[in-house]
């Protein structure tokens, strides 16, 4: 009997063709590696989440695969939105980390957002930014009364727009209307909390998770107080600030508030995976994320380099974001002049 | 008192318990590596080792970062003085005068005086951390935006004015430097300025691939067709290393000077020792009587840098440690350990341990610099006649490593292929450069600083409105700008004056014979170009608004003439050097020259497209091999060394590190 050799490699093929399209999920990421795309540079606080998370998660993906974290810089991370929605493989080995607000530049026309945010994969958000406005003992504002009545618009430092610094300041403001002047340019928040403890400005608008450990010593001995939250909630930390939405008159400050809590806050360091990664391979990887997020180690982990966790998941964080493109036309059109600069020139 | 000195011995004790000590040294080992590889720079390896501190305690975590980022300058300075090829971006300014040194055969001395002063220079910043940071919060408050603009202006102007022997060329390289600057989406406005549409100009150039472009292409260029050793005289004994040494001492007080002003930069934040370079080295021209030694090889062009570069650390040191500010980039990220350690930068770092406060722990950060800095000083002064020598080896030998080295450092600190194109046209750009003898460091401080100075400007005006102009710290600096840019010229004319008559007419004899050196007709070519650049850069930016206009609109007016200027000096150049028959017939050597600078630069260029189509494994691994075998080289030494250059590119950039490598594109092709 002839041997029938070229069964061999045809039965190999066939195993192949039927074996790879269902490899279950579970065993899907055996002997392969994850890669983390970070849109900003090593030693960031993006950087530093993901590399938090990106040491744990292997063990939280059944097959545990090797974990590996990429910097792709450029363009306040739209690079690497950009990459993840039209080049990263749709596998599900490759996670991007970007900031969130760049979902609603995408709506609001900034062309060279090349993604709709509906489709993306979204594996949640390792902790919201909490936006507070913090201001100097120096600039004689104690309290929201004394700055609705302040007869001087009070100088908010702010860093380029797009940035939670600029655009959550002037969100809260169009929503409330307190007189506010917002200083735009300086090189991050440090360079912000220098300008106020100069007197240059009054103080500035950002995360609470960044401003306790860095402005720590401002806030212990008085000569910084955290007058306002944009959040819908007060942070446990901050029991007795007053919260923006307590003096929301109207539904449209209301709703500019909502932003301001949305991909600003809640949605503010998002990871994603590009559209197409097959469901069950997402859901596995959102269940992952979250588990990841209360392993013990990686809290302990947390809490020493004082990085805060309280997770939001990827449906909720898909949902905030979907939100955005459903915004009634005439609200975005303000959006657009309030936060897009030359948007009213370009139109 | 007895407590302040008591931390200052305690923090010198610490260090040396095994594990602290252990920790320092393998962090001095890794920073000794990042250092010499260009690229792989400085801060980004820190960020990679952060993790790594968890398990630590305070004091083992900053002697091993910290130690870690006193010693990659100072390796960083050996690539640059042996190569061409700038070790570190902060080390970019010791090319001008090291490496042509290191050409001259006094290799040695040129480490020695590098390392001499270096250590010199280290050990003043961390006095200046261990004396000031009770005194910096009023020094840095002082500094707001109107005085960091003038800062910047007056740095750029001082070091324009000095490098090079024309002051015009100075000048509009300054002003190329701040055009460069200007390049990618200004964030404020969101528009986009000179990008042609590309999203990966929307960042601007980058400093890194700028720099390597600059001063590596050039150098390469130049090594390959001068065919021989990068020492193009014998290397001379060990003893240059001690003249080197004795020379740090020979000029004492400009080291001192220097170390001063690199403290001074590096305290106030944002500015770290990518200026803090330039500035020393201005200094250093400014002090000298003899302005045309330098960039051809003069130690005091060393010395300045050297130490103004290492002391700028321990400045940086001081805003972080006192209001957790950072001074520059590495410190920003050492910021990062500050709160992985649960440390609270301020006040309590200066209030001894007994009373709850960690002083001592502050003078430790004092100790580290100083010992790492005493180890890598001695590790290299033990090794660094066999160093010296590595400029001995053949060009052929050496040109496939420098090219590896300057492809995968202009990749690798960001991951960006476009950051590869950038070096490729910085390179053209700095070698047609030092053909027309134009000035390189004041474009690379204008890159530097430009962005600084037009948010500053800004800044200045959204705060004060045009008070600013008016302060008196504001025209103090603005007389000193000045001053710097017109007092050499001053100094010029007045030596002229004061000469001797029988020394007047010696003078311009001398003058006359230097006009009649032939003037290529190639230069005005090149100051064609640069005018066609300005005006063009004025012409986009006409409709532009205030805010991204004005920077644009002033550089462009302000280099514009002075281009033109240049423009005209050159064509008369070139009208008197026809008109007199000057010019030269085209000799053999001539001939050479040009085919084997065409030679060279397609290997460089068939490099890039062998990365580009290939990818970065591949064609590492293809084009030394070629290169050595199309150098003639024998069958046994060419793949050794073609292993030992893919070995060291995998292990280290792929296996350790994960960078992302782009596929090469017929691979590409082939997938689909």
């Amino acid at each position: 009997m002839k041997p029938r050799i070229w069964l061999l490699p045809a039965t190999i093929a066939a195993l192949f063709l039927v074996a790879i399209p269902q490899a279950p999920a579970d065993e899907f990421y055996k002997g392969k590696t994850i890669s983390f795309v970070v849109g900003f540079s090593a030693g960031g606080g993006f950087d530093t989440y993901t590399r938090l998370i990106a040491r744990h998660i292997g063990k939280h993906i059944p097959g545990n695969p090797t974990v590996v974290v990429e910097n792709r810089t450029g363009a306040g991370s739209l690079v690497a939105a950009n990459y993840i929605y039209n080049q990263a493989p749709r596998d599900g080995t490759v996670i991007g980390n970007w900031i969130g607000p760049l979902v609603l530049q995408q709506v609001l026309g900034n062309k060279a957002a090349k993604f709709d945010g509906r489709q993306f994969g979204w594996l949640g958000v390792p902790t919201p930014d909490s936006g507070v406005c913090a201001l100097t003992e120096a600039s004689g504002i104690k309290t929201m009364d004394d700055w609705f009545n302040s007869k001087r618009p009070i100088k908010i430092g702010g860093t380029a727009p797009g940035s939670t610094t600029d655009d959550v300041p002037k969100l809260v403001q169009a929503a409330l209307g307190f007189p506010m002047k917002l200083v735009e340019g300086y090189q991050g928040t440090a360079k912000v909390r220098l300008a106020a403890e100069s007197g240059e400005i009054d103080g500035g608008c950002w995360a609470w998770e960044s401003i306790k450990p860095t402005w720590a010593k401002g806030l212990q001995s008085g000569e910084v107080r955290i007058v306002l939250q944009s959040t819908d909630k007060a942070h446990p930390d901050l029991k007795n600030v007053p919260l923006a939405i307590q003096y929301a008159k109207t539904d449209e400050a209301r709703a500019l508030l909502a932003i301001a809590n949305g991909p600003y806050a809640q949605g503010a360091r998002p990871y994603t995976v590009p559209p197409g990664v097959p469901q069950d391979r997402l859901q596995l990887l959102q269940k992952a994320f979250m588990e990841s997020l209360r392993d013990p180690d990686l809290l302990q982990e947390a809490k020493k380099s004082q990085v805060d966790i309280d997770p939001v998941d990827g449906p909720t964080v898909a949902k905030l974001m979907a939100g955005l493109y459903d915004l009634d036309p005439a609200f975005k059109s303000k959006l657009t002049k309030l936060l897009i600069p030359g948007a009213d020139k370009k139109n | 008192m007895v407590d302040i000195l008591d931390a200052f011995l305690q923090g010198l004790i610490q260090l040396f318990t095994w594990k602290a000590f252990v920790l320092q040294l393998a962090g001095i080992a890794i920073g000794f590596l990042v250092g010499i590889l260009p690229g792989l720079g400085g801060p980004v390896t820190l960020a990679l080792m952060l993790p790594f501190i968890f398990t630590m305690s305070p004091v083992e975590a900053f002697s091993f970062l910290l130690g870690m980022a006193a010693v990659t300058a100072t390796t960083g300075n050996i690539t640059s003085i042996l190569f061409g090829v700038p070790g570190e971006p902060i080390t970019a300014s010791m090319v001008v005068d090291g490496h042509p040194m290191a050409k001259k055969g006094e290799a040695g001395r040129a480490l020695g005086a590098a390392l001499m002063s270096s250590f010199v220079g280290a050990i003043f910043g961390a006095l200046c951390l261990a004396i000031s940071i009770p005194l910096v919060r009023p020094l840095v408050l002082s500094v707001g935006s109107p005085q960091y603009f003038m800062f910047a202006i007056l740095g750029v102007a001082f070091l324009a004015s000095l490098t090079g022997g024309s002051v015009i060329k100075g000048l509009v390289a300054a002003c190329l430097g701040f055009l460069f600057a200007l390049v990618g989406l200004d964030p404020i406005s969101g528009t986009e300025r000179y990008t042609f549409d590309t999203l990966y100009l929307w960042d601007g150039i980058r400093l890194v691939p700028a720099t390597l472009g600059l001063f590596a292409i050039p150098e390469i260029i130049d090594m390959a067709v001068a065919r021989t050793s990068i020492a193009t005289s014998k290397v001379g004994k060990i003893g240059g290393v001690l003249q080197g040494v004795k020379d740090t001492f020979r000029h004492w007080a400009l080291v001192m000077r220097c170390s001063a002003l690199g403290a001074y930069v590096g305290i106030l934040p944002g500015m770290g020792g990518g200026t803090s370079q330039w500035v020393a080295y201005a200094h250093a021209v400014q002090g000298s009587r003899d302005k045309d030694r330098f960039g051809k090889g003069a130690v005091e062009g060393v010395l300045a840098p050297g130490a103004g570069t290492h002391s700028t650390l321990g400045g940086d040191m001081v805003p972080t440690v006192a209001f957790g500010v950072p001074g520059g980039v590495t410190t920003a990220i050492l910021l990062g350990a500050f709160l992985i350690q649960g440390l609270v930068p301020g006040p309590p770092m200066l209030v001894p341990e007994a009373k709850g406060g960690h002083l001592s722990l502050t003078f430790s950060f004092v100790w580290i610099i100083v010992v790492s800095n005493i180890i890598i000083t001695a590790i290299c002064f033990l090794f660094l006649g066999q160093i010296a020598r590595i400029t001995e080896v053949r060009s052929s030998l050496v040109i496939p490593f420098i090219l590896l080295l300057i492809y995968l450092g202009a990749f690798a600190e960001n991951n960006a292929f476009g950051d590869v194109v950038v070096m490729l046209v910085f390179g053209a750009l700095g070698w047609v450069m030092v053909q027309a003898d134009w000035p390189r460091p004041p474009l690379i401080l204008g890159l530097v600083l430009g962005s600084l100075a037009e948010q500053n400007l800004f800044l200045s005006i959204d705060n004060y409105g045009m008070d600013w102009l008016g302060f008196p710290s504001v025209l103090a600096l603005f007389a000193l700008t000045v001053l710097g840019t017109f007092y050499p010229l001053f100094q010029r004319w007045r030596e002229k004056r004061n000469k001797p008559q029988y020394k007047q007419l010696a003078a311009v004899a001398e003058l006359q014979a230097k006009e009649a050196v032939p003037v290529s007709i190639w230069l005005p070519i090149f100051s064609l170009f640069v005018v066609t650049l300005f005006a063009w850069a004025l012409w986009q930016a006409w409709g532009w608004d205030f805010r991204p206009g004005l920077f644009p609109w002033v550089v462009g007016f302000l280099a514009l003439p002075l281009a033109l200027l240049q423009l005209n000096l050159d064509i008369a150049g070139a009208v008197k050097t026809i008109g007199q028959r000057l010019v030269k017939a085209r000799d053999q050597e001539a001939t050479r020259l040009t085919r084997e600078t065409v030679k060279i630069s397609t290997w460089i260029l068939g490099y890039f497209v062998a990365i580009w189509l290939l990818g970065f494994s591949v064609a590492i691994v293809v084009m030394t091999f070629l290169y050595l075998k199309l150098a003639k080289e024998r069958w046994l030494i060419a793949l050794v060394l073609t292993f030992f250059a893919w070995i060291s590119f995998y292990g280290l950039f792929v296996y350790l590190l994960h960078v992302p490598f782009p596929e090469g594109l017929l691979f590409a092709w082939f997938r689909q």
